[in-house]
């Protein structure tokens, strides 16, 4: 049997072009394995041989990713390759990145088997452990002599159709998908080695981490409302008439700031509701139900607060992913706390 | 009604039959099992708690029709956030194992019913040793 | 409390027109075995099989196993409470049938559930087929009387011939002795000990009502608060499974005999741990129950001064809740915990696998994904029936192919993904 061939990508560090000062480089491919090619090729034995390798500066690909993208994309598939790895990045953030978009690009657009590796911390792979899969490594390259056969065996096991273990007996990084093993001792034992690293204060790895908690500590109470300036913010999808930003009906990739300097009430002609989670009818016959500026607007008068903010935002929360949700929520803070606001009332459908 | 300090929501026939008469039991015979939970979770909305777990012991939620759930027979003025979030709980689960259809012969059905009044009847000694809600 | 175990070897069963126990293969005489068995008038038929590991037998639907054993000395004699009178057991010795296991089957109610497989794929899931085993097949009397009384009926013929049977082996010379001895509290301060981690068992019993029970000493569980006990007294048949749900992850009276974690918890005791208790807490219905329950785990836990301690589950969903609240108290105290659960999530791994949940949480070991999808060949011979096939819990319309295998979820399995840590098998 011939060997499987193989594109690798890395980045200008490890092409050895240099540190910082030349990740703006474009991708270029180069014939046959370049640095750390040589311990995949290692790795791989008689079984598959690195043809080419691409190199890209970090900073040009995360500057022009759509380009770079396609770019490497037509690099690889000329290759006509049977396996794609890209890294391993190691605890390089940028490096990361790019290793995680290719590899899944390569995955999705060509459907060629597509390895990459990383430290856990990578913000990369936060970003693409749930897409392709990701070889674990520790935070420096000094790993290297490890990770590529990890990298390696998985790739292989791809390229061949081999069923892919559990990400404990394949060592990548958790994917969201959880599988069957058999362990090597029963799970009393495992209890009990596990209790023991724990009262030791030794590393130990739980077999299921709990759901991320993002809970976040309620702030102190306002001791006085007449001196603060209130923002008004919405998942109930309150938009000007017509949507102007397009806003979904579900699972919105996007919100909307609206101005309501001089606007005293939200009526029928002015606003609607983009959400398409409830009956619409109250929303839209008066917005304020959702969006109350009308009261607001009345203890502004009254002085029971100090100010209402001139500007509203809102999203639909309508199976809006909660990875989108953060992300809103994130950019709105960021603008209210640019704009000084003190306080959010926060409504919800 | 009675004047328990508690009420069973169910949809099991058989746990209407059974505890009528004793304890308060608000039925709904049209409910699926996802009506029946929604439903009390309509319950706590209004500031009631519920005093039972709404999962089925180990009976898997997907296969039974029948749900019976206690809750207080006193409505209070603020939602319980531990009821809130247990009756959430239970609806999540119910949704994640959706779509696997099971025979429902009528002995299934009758076994189901008392298995379902079975588990709300285990509550009741408690429920009834219980002075405070 | 000392308590020697004697294990006989047994190495095959066969029928003939006596009972005894010759070169480690037990003979007896199924006629006389079954005898007593019919007296209960709500019992219309019963058979006993055999399965010997490697046939190609099914058995199903199961509803408990359990091992044959005998108390030689000290005081009481097995079950307490159920088959024996109620005495304290736990010391002195007791002569254990290894290897083998008396398997109760036939249905109590129209879902039942539970399959052992003696070959195939499905064995390699289930502890049970790689025992010998002596199946008790019963079929109810269609008396109107309640799904209550049936199991009473069924949960006591399964333990007295597992009695009887275990009556052979008291006089026997047994292969091998294991010796367990648990400490006073006084002890628990010796020299020897003092400077050792102080670390419980705090064990999870599922009682719900029908179906889902557990009995301590022929104490129904839900009327309990947590309380303690000695370790060796589970091995004497002090807590017995009256529980036919959730066939995967339900503790049969063979595991509490067989309690791995206290097995292993013994195995590090004077050496890297002092295990100082054993505490059984119930999984209620009603709320307040669940938290006056975990309460007590807790303040029982901080009776003994633990540093550490390891929790494990029985069933799922409801008693989630239960675990999250036991581990959440420990932790809270400052105690080390470790928790035993298996996971529902889903065919394609990708649910939530627990209905609760909390970050105090972060030492799990799981017994596996009891959704996972596997199809069990056709056996040539079945013991019971397959007519509750196809509505076993994680069975579904169609599990039962024309051919006999069958389509399910790893659940329908008894005994696959036990939250003891009995297995090895787990899920990342």
């Amino acid at each position: 049997m011939s060997k499987f061939r193989v594109v690798h990508y890395i980045n200008q560090f490890f092409a050895q072009i240099g540190g910082e000062e030349k990740a703006d480089i474009p991708p270029e491919k180069r014939e046959g394995a370049v640095g750390p090619g040589l311990a995949f090729n290692k790795a791989f034995g008689d079984e598959a041989e690195v043809v080419s390798t691409i190199v890209c500066g970090d900073s040009w690909f995360n500057e022009n990713l759509e380009e770079a993208k396609n770019t490497i994309l037509d690099m690889i598939r000329e290759e006509k390759p049977d396996i794609f790895i890209a890294g391993p990045a190691f605890n390089a953030g940028r490096y990361g990145v790019a290793c995680g978009s290719i590899t899944e690009a390569v995955k999705t657009e060509l459907g060629i088997p597509a390895v990459t590796g990383m430290y856990i911390e990578n913000p990369g792979a936060d970003m693409f452990r749930e897409k392709v899969y990701i070889i674990e490594t520790k935070n420096s390259a000094a790993d290297m002599r490890k990770a590529a056969p990890k990298m390696a065996k998985l790739a292989l096991k791809l390229a061949k159709g081999e069923e892919v273990g559990a990400s404990a007996e394949d060592d990548y990084i958790p994917n969201g998908i959880r599988k069957n093993f058999f362990e090597k001792k029963r799970g009393s034992q495992r209890a009990v080695d596990m209790l023991l690293a724990k009262i030791n204060g030794k590393p130990y790895t739980t077999e299921y981490p709990m759901p991320d908690f993002d809970r976040v500590d309620p702030q102190p109470a306002i001791k006085d409302l007449s001196k603060v300036t209130i923002a008004l913010v919405t998942s109930g999808g309150i938009v000007p008439k017509g949507n102007p930003d397009h806003i979904e009906s579900s699972s919105a990739t996007k919100f909307g700031e609206y101005d309501i300097t001089g606007v005293d009430d939200l009526t029928a002609d002015g606003y609607e509701t983009a959400h398409g989670g409830y009956d619409p009818v109250y929303a839209n016959e008066d917005a304020d139900r959702v969006v109350p500026v009308d009261v607001m607007r009345e203890f502004e008068r009254e002085g029971v607060i100090g100010k209402l903010h001139n500007k509203f935002y809102s999203t639909t929360g309508n199976g809006t992913a909660v990875a989108s949700s953060k992300k809103f929520a994130e950019e709105i803070a960021k603008r209210l706390i640019a704009d000084e606001v003190d306080a959010v009332l926060l409504t919800s459908t | 009604m009675s004047k328990k300090a508690y009420i069973v929501v169910t949809n099991n026939p058989l746990v209407k039959e059974q505890l009528d008469e004793t304890v308060g039991v608000c039925y709904f015979s049209e409910d699926s099992h996802r009506d029946l939970l929604e439903r009390v979770r309509d319950f706590v909305h209004k500031g009631y708690r519920i005093l039972t777990h709404p999962l089925a012991g180990s009976v898997k939620p997907w296969e039974t029709p029948y749900r019976s759930v206690m809750i207080t027979a006193k409505r209070e003025e603020k939602t319980d956030l531990f009821s809130l979030e247990m009756i959430e709980q239970a609806i999540f689960a119910l949704e994640k194992s959706k779509a696997r259809p099971v025979t429902l012969n009528e002995k299934v059905l009758a076994d189901f019913q008392i298995v379902d009044f079975s588990l709300i009847q285990s509550a009741l000694p408690s429920a009834e040793a219980h002075g405070q809600h | 409390m000392k308590l020697e175990l004697g294990y006989i070897d047994i190495k095959g069963i066969r029928f003939d027109d006596y009972n005894a126990i010759e070169d480690g293969v037990l003979v007896v005489d199924p006629d006389e075995l079954v005898k007593p068995v019919l007296e209960d008038e709500l019992i219309k038929s019963a058979h006993f099989e055999i399965a010997t590991p490697g046939e190609s037998i099914r058995i199903t639907p199961v509803k408990d196993v359990i091992e044959p054993r005998v108390k030689v000395e000290g005081p009481g004699e097995i079950f307490p409470g159920m088959i024996a009178k109620v005495d304290t057991v736990g010391s002195g010795r007791t002569h254990v049938m290894r290897g083998m296991a008396v398997v109760t089957a036939g249905p109590i109610v129209g879902f039942q559930e539970g399959i052992i497989d003696m070959t195939g794929p499905g064995a390699d899931y289930t502890p049970f087929s790689q025992l010998h085993n002596l199946v008790l097949v019963m079929e109810m009397e269609d008396s109107g009387a309640s799904a209550h009384e049936y199991e009473k009926a069924a949960r006591m013929a399964g333990l007295a011939t597992a009695v009887r049977v275990g009556e052979l082996a008291r006089e026997l010379e047994p292969d091998e002795i294991e010796v367990f001895e648990t400490p006073t509290i006084a002890q628990s301060y010796s020299d020897e000990l003092k400077d050792l981690p102080r670390v419980a068992y705090v064990m999870m019993l599922q009682s719900q009502g029908l179906l889902h029970d557990t009995y301590v000493y022929g104490v129904d569980v839900k009327r309990t608060l947590t309380t303690m006990l000695s370790a060796t007294e589970v091995m004497d048949g002090a807590i017995v499974s009256g529980n036919c749900v959730s066939a995967c992850d339900k503790n049969t009276t063979y595991h509490h005999l067989n309690n791995p974690v206290i097995q292993d918890l013994f195995k590090q005791h004077g050496k890297t741990l002092n295990f100082v208790g054993t505490i059984i807490t119930n999984e209620n219905v009603y709320l307040a129950d669940k938290l006056r329950s975990s309460d007590w785990t807790a303040k029982l836990a901080g009776f003994l001064s633990l540093d550490a301690a390891i929790v494990s589950q029985e069933g799922f969903g409801n008693p989630d809740t239960d675990l999250i609240l036991n581990c959440k108290k420990l932790e809270a105290q400052g105690i080390k915990t470790v928790i035993i659960t298996d996971e529902y999530a889903g065919q394609d791994g990708k649910s939530q696998s627990l209905a609760d949940a909390d970050p105090a949480a972060d030492a799990v070991v799981t017994g596996g994904n009891a959704n996972q999808p596997i199809v069990l060949p056709p056996m040539d011979c079945v013991i019971g029936t397959l007519d509750y096939v196809d509505k076993i819990a994680g069975g579904h319309d169609g599990s039962l192919r024309p051919d006999g295998s069958i389509e399910a979820e790893l659940q329908v399995i008894t005994g696959a993904t036990n939250e003891m840590g009995f297995n090895r098998l787990s899920a990342r």
